[in-house]
């Protein structure tokens, strides 16, 4: 018997599980700007000051670095902090008591002491972001031993990874939000008792197929997914989709035997290519055994400039659907394969974010 | 000479000495970590942490012997630390500059100039959400005050009413350039801009004094839950890092150095020095045995306790 398929929006997820933590844990706070306005942000926060007190969800001074390491303090006195960027190109200027200080608390003083926190960041794209509201700075993170790094790519993985984070894990985590995905809708299992069961800091397979491993962070996900279901309809190309979800301890078993099963990767992240997602996981694949690979490994992500503000030139600098599967075809079918592919612009959803923020 | 000033002296005396000891071993190589001495700036750590409870937290800067030992560090876990022994109070992997521990809150020590201040405040910020009544201490030096997230600690820590202590120690140094090259403010004054009280010290050699004076603000930062400043005026009596004397090289003078040796009690007073110096000796020759005689760590350390 079928049961009724719960539907959940990204940013409702993120509120459910903030609501959770201050529910669950009296010593867990957010501490963010704006975190306690009218617009609560993007709607993750909205009416918890209320519900859990001013001197949990507050307001903060705009002094990243400064706030980031006072989080850490917290932390290191039996507060769980959340922190928020409201972009994550801001948290730069926190970057050097994440990298400096939270990342290496635990090892630089012998495993003595334990920073326990979230800081969210968020991604923004489109309507206008321009160079300094839209970058993916992933990888940034990921290289540096001490930070757990997760970009959570549906409702169920906001809930099962930011509840293990406040419940479980001891050290700093770094998640990065997709501002787009905020509106999106997802089927939810989340605490079902047939919910699928996920590491929650490890990577997904979200879809099976034969013919190609599609490794996707974030929003790519979903893109991914656009691509594979119209590939398997009208090209009967099957598509296997791992969402990498966590950037700092994905997966490599689970991309090593999918690459082994397709012989074709196509890497596909929000961020650049070079020194980054696309990079890393290539170098998984050559470390571990080329000879799997059936053509060269193929990726996805902006083009190596500053992302520019106006639509005609963005629409250039982020890659669309319609390149998305042209690479998978060509990689499946060889070049000069002849087939036609429907040539459609960015995707609606990204036409249909309105801004300003 | 009453109790407390021979308890005070004795602190003093105990941080000198240790660090004299360091700098005997350093040219044997067996302490490979650079050392940043607070030889002359013992009276502040002294005076200081006499006022604190065990439970009040303690963040310093790479200077931080003194405040670890003032704090009430052990010993011999400072030793085995620098000799990178695994029975260090960091296993090994902190050295000289990131001496911590948790047994008595001194909550750590950091190389990045001005980055434990932030963390000082968030321990306040946790006492009060969860009422600890706990005093924080951030500990840094003149240089430190100039970075931005200083400024963005006195911010917070007024706006948010924040039982934390700001402690500026003001040796005029920062490495070779001197404070008047570097500030257009005075840290003190400065503090008041954020409605933050604050008070000087001129006599950064008489531990008695800064004593007296901290148990006031201690007092007064604990029961109403309020950010204070306390810019103290020291000197550096040997090179920023290291072991070496550098009064021979033209960027401060001999004279200085001199004046300020002739106010410095744990020089003055060689009665007092006689007296306790055989005592703590022993301690210290103990502490480095057991440096010496503990093991390195095993292999499996290094990617041990990183997430």
């Amino acid at each position: 018997m079928e049961h009724n398929e719960k539907v959940i929006k990204y940013k409702d997820a993120l509120l459910t599980s903030m609501d959770d933590a201050l529910t669950r844990f009296p010593g867990t706070i957010i501490m963010g700007q704006g975190v306690d306005d009218h617009k609560g942000t993007f709607g993750s926060t909205t009416d918890l000051a209320k519900k859990h007190g001013a001197h949990r969800v507050f307001d903060i001074p705009l002094s990243e670095e400064g706030n980031t390491g006072i989080g850490i303090g917290a932390a290191l006195n039996g507060v769980y902090p959340i922190q928020t960027h409201i972009r994550n190109d801001f948290s730069l200027l926190a970057m050097s008591q994440i990298v400096n200080t939270a990342a290496k608390y635990k090892y630089m003083y012998g495993g003595h002491f334990n920073v326990p926190m979230l800081i969210r960041m968020i991604i923004g794209r489109s309507w206008g972001q321009g160079a300094q509201h839209s970058q993916s700075l992933q990888s940034l993170f990921a290289h540096i031993p001490g930070l757990v790094v997760l970009m959570p790519s549906s409702a169920d993985a906001v809930l099962e990874s930011y509840n293990h984070a406040v419940e479980h894990y001891k050290g700093p985590v770094i998640s990065i939000e997709h501002r787009l995905l905020y509106d999106y809708s997802f089927k939810s299992t989340y605490g079902e008792k047939d919910a699928a069961k996920h590491d929650p800091f490890s990577s997904r397979l979200v879809r099976k197929g034969d013919d190609v491993t599609i490794v996707a962070t974030s929003i790519m996900v979903i893109e991914a997914q656009r691509v594979a279901d119209y590939l398997a309809k009208e090209l009967d190309i099957h598509c296997e989709i791992i969402d990498l979800h966590s950037i700092s301890h994905f997966n490599k078993e689970m991309i090593v035997e999918s690459v082994k099963k397709t012989g074709n990767l196509i890497i596909a992240d929000t961020s650049w290519q070079a020194y980054g997602v696309c990079a890393e996981i290539s170098r998984i694949i050559c470390e571990h055994d080329p000879r799997m690979l059936k053509g060269p490994v193929v990726t996805l992500g902006m083009q190596p400039s500053p992302c520019p503000t106006t639509k005609k030139l963005e629409d250039l600098f982020y890659p669309d659907d319609y390149t998305f599967t042209m690479k998978i075809v060509e990689m499946v079918k060889g070049r000069g394969h002849g087939l036609s592919v429907a040539k459609t612009s960015l995707n609606e959803t990204y036409k249909s974010f309105k801004g300003p923020f | 000479m009453d109790a407390l000033y021979e308890k005070l002296f004795y602190q003093s005396l105990r941080i000198r000495l240790v660090e004299e000891k360091i700098a005997e071993i350093y040219p044997s190589d067996k302490i490979q970590s650079p050392v940043h001495l607070s030889i002359g700036q013992e009276a502040l750590a002294a005076g200081i942490c006499n006022n604190l409870l065990v439970t009040d937290m303690v963040y310093t800067s790479y200077r931080c012997h003194a405040y670890y030992l003032a704090k009430g560090g052990d010993l011999n876990e400072m030793f085995a630390e620098l000799y990178g022994k695994v029975t260090g109070c960091g296993k090994g992997k902190a050295g000289s500059m990131h001496l911590a521990s948790k047994k008595v809150n001194f909550m750590g020590s950091s190389a990045v100039v001005a980055s434990t201040i932030s963390n000082a405040v968030g321990s306040a910020l946790a006492s009060k959400i969860l009422n600890k009544n706990q005093v924080s201490v951030a500990v840094f030096g003149d240089g430190a005050s100039e970075e931005g997230s200083y400024h963005e600690s006195l911010n917070f820590a007024a706006a948010f009413k924040l039982p934390v202590i700001f402690v500026c120690e003001n040796n005029g140094l920062a490495i070779h350039s001197k404070l008047e090259q570097r500030h257009a403010f005075v840290v003190h004054e400065h503090a008041k801009g954020y409605g933050v009280k604050s008070v000087y010290i001129e006599e950064g050699y008489d531990f008695a004094k800064i004593n007296q004076v901290m148990e006031g603000i201690v007092k007064e930062v604990r029961e109403q839950s309020i950010p204070y400043v306390v810019e103290i005026k020291t000197y550096r009596y040997k090179e920023h890092v290291g072991i070496g004397d550098d009064h021979n090289v033209p960027y401060r003078s001999k004279d200085e150095f001199e004046q300020w040796k002739q106010k410095d009690p744990l020089i003055q007073d060689a009665a007092l020095v006689a007296k306790f110096t055989d005592e703590i000796n022993k301690e210290i020759e103990a502490a480095v045995k057991f440096a010496e005689e503990s093991p390195v760590p095993a292999d499996e350390e290094l990617l041990a306790d990183i997430y």
